[in-house]
């Protein structure tokens, strides 16, 4: 196998898409361990899946004929879409945790308004960690195991009981390592009830999972748990890759930067 | 086409962690922890588990080279490929929790925390990247590589050639891809 034949025959996008035979598996592997080209190739091919999985639908669908109608994507697409509207109130309401809620929460969101300014904090103030706001969101098609058990859990965190929604979180991230919604949560359980190590090591494991809403949140949520801990450098590191990703942290990244300066 | 280039430090390497170089180990796993992997993640889909085998594969590898159990040293690439493909294989045909190792020490551990942070990077860049895309070019590479379909089948749809589409996909992940190396050129 060489570089001319991995392009004509699409052999990156089938080792993607898990569909190539051991046999080309394997040959391709072997190919991109020596070939610095491809593998810089593949590692672009997996960031762009990794990309488009969670682009808005309007950006991959609007304006275009379907090839099929991909319903089984519609949940993730409907959550994304709420995550960013979520995302925009947890800037806009920083001081007040969204209650859980039915599913038609897309209420209306509070006029800006912009944090009021913080005198001479303290690392403790610095610190001081305000609860992910969440809104629960029922889909059609969105009632597997784990999801229910996510869903009970946070009806515990929605009343402000974070101990009480860790057994359950536990689970749905046991039972779906990969969803970032549910070991994000966890992380911030953790976190809010003071167990900051093991916040730390799942939200580090929640922003591994490369989803760019929720690395950017966990990388900020690590640096209030480096500031509860005292570990200021470190802190400032992951509100520097915060900053860094220029998600909607990136404005309250930066300030706790210019505070931790002074 | 192989790395020719990468054949001579590659026995160098081996050579080094043989006679107990440490400097060698770190290069090693700078050289590898990032193939491994993806080999693990597109294998296994999990990306913490990838992480396990990342370590599992290295330990694996610097330990049979300190032993000298690699006869070739030409071939280490191979060897670090094929050590990750059994241990990749058995985990997935046994299907069970094997007792973990001891983790690399953290000195060695250093690069794969940058690769990731790389790749969030990389992630970041793509979706710029795919900004920058028109709306029909960027639905082809989701069609391709989210949806798996094939050039002749998104061509039916869309009324084209499945050369037109085949072109279109090309052209539009050799933009993305040249987006993304330009800007991680820079940092």
């Amino acid at each position: 196998m060489n570089c001319k034949e991995i392009e004509d025959k699409d052999i990156l996008e089938e080792y993607l898409l898990n569909r190539l035979g051991e046999p080309d598996r394997e040959e391709f592997e072997k190919h991109y361990f020596e070939c610095d080209s491809c593998f810089s190739r593949l590692q672009v091919g997996l960031a762009t899946q990794e990309a488009l999985r969670s682009q808005p639908p309007s950006l991959v669908r609007a304006g275009s004929p379907r090839v099929r109608r991909p319903w089984a994507w519609t949940p993730a697409w409907a959550v994304l879409a709420l995550l960013l509207a979520v995302g925009m109130w947890s800037q806009l309401t920083r001081h007040h945790p969204v209650p859980a809620n039915s599913a038609a929460t897309q209420a209306e969101l509070p006029s800006p308004e912009a944090a009021p300014p913080r005198p001479a904090p303290s690392l403790e103030e610095l610190a001081k960690v305000e609860p992910p706001p969440y809104t629960a969101v029922v889909l059609r098609g969105a009632g597997d195991k784990p999801r229910e058990t996510f869903h009970k859990a946070m009806d515990n965190y929605a009343r402000g009981d974070y101990a009480h929604a860790i057994p359950g979180l536990r689970s749905a991230v046991k039972a779906s390592p990969r969803t970032p919604r549910f070991s994000f949560y966890l992380g911030a359980c953790y976190l809010l009830t003071g167990e900051t190590d093991l916040s730390i090591a799942t939200l580090r494991r929640t922003a591994s999972l490369g989803d760019l809403t929720y690395s950017e949140q966990s990388h900020f949520y690590l640096a209030k748990a480096y500031l509860k801990q005292k570990k200021v450098a470190e802190a400032e590191n992951e509100l520097r890759i915060t900053t860094r990703l220029g998600g909607e942290r990136k404005a309250e990244a930066q300030e706790i930067l210019r505070r931790l300066s002074k | 086409l192989a790395s020719e280039a990468s054949i001579g430090p590659a026995r160098s390497l081996a050579e080094r962690i043989r006679q107990g170089d440490a400097s060698a180990e770190s290069e090693l796993v700078h050289e590898f922890s990032r193939r491994i992997f993806v080999i693990a993640l597109v294998r296994t889909g999990d990306r913490e588990v990838a992480r396990e085998f990342v370590q599992d594969t290295l330990l694996a590898v610097i330990s049979a080279l300190r032993k000298g159990q690699l006869h070739d040293p030409d071939k280490l690439a191979s060897f670090v490929h094929g050590t990750a493909r059994n241990l990749i294989n058995n985990e997935l045909r046994s299907r069970r929790q094997k007792p973990r190792l001891e983790p690399l020490p953290e000195n060695l551990a250093q690069p794969s925390m940058i690769e990731e942070l790389e790749q969030t990077e990389r992630v970041r860049l793509v979706h710029r990247a795919l900004e920058q895309l028109g709306n029909e070019d960027r639905r082809i590479l989701w069609l391709t590589l989210v949806e798996g379909h094939k050039p002749a089948e998104i061509a039916a749809q869309l009324g084209v050639s499945s050369e037109v589409i085949r072109t279109r996909k090309l052209r539009a992940a050799k933009k993305v891809a040249d987006f993304v190396r330009k800007k991680m050129s820079r940092t």
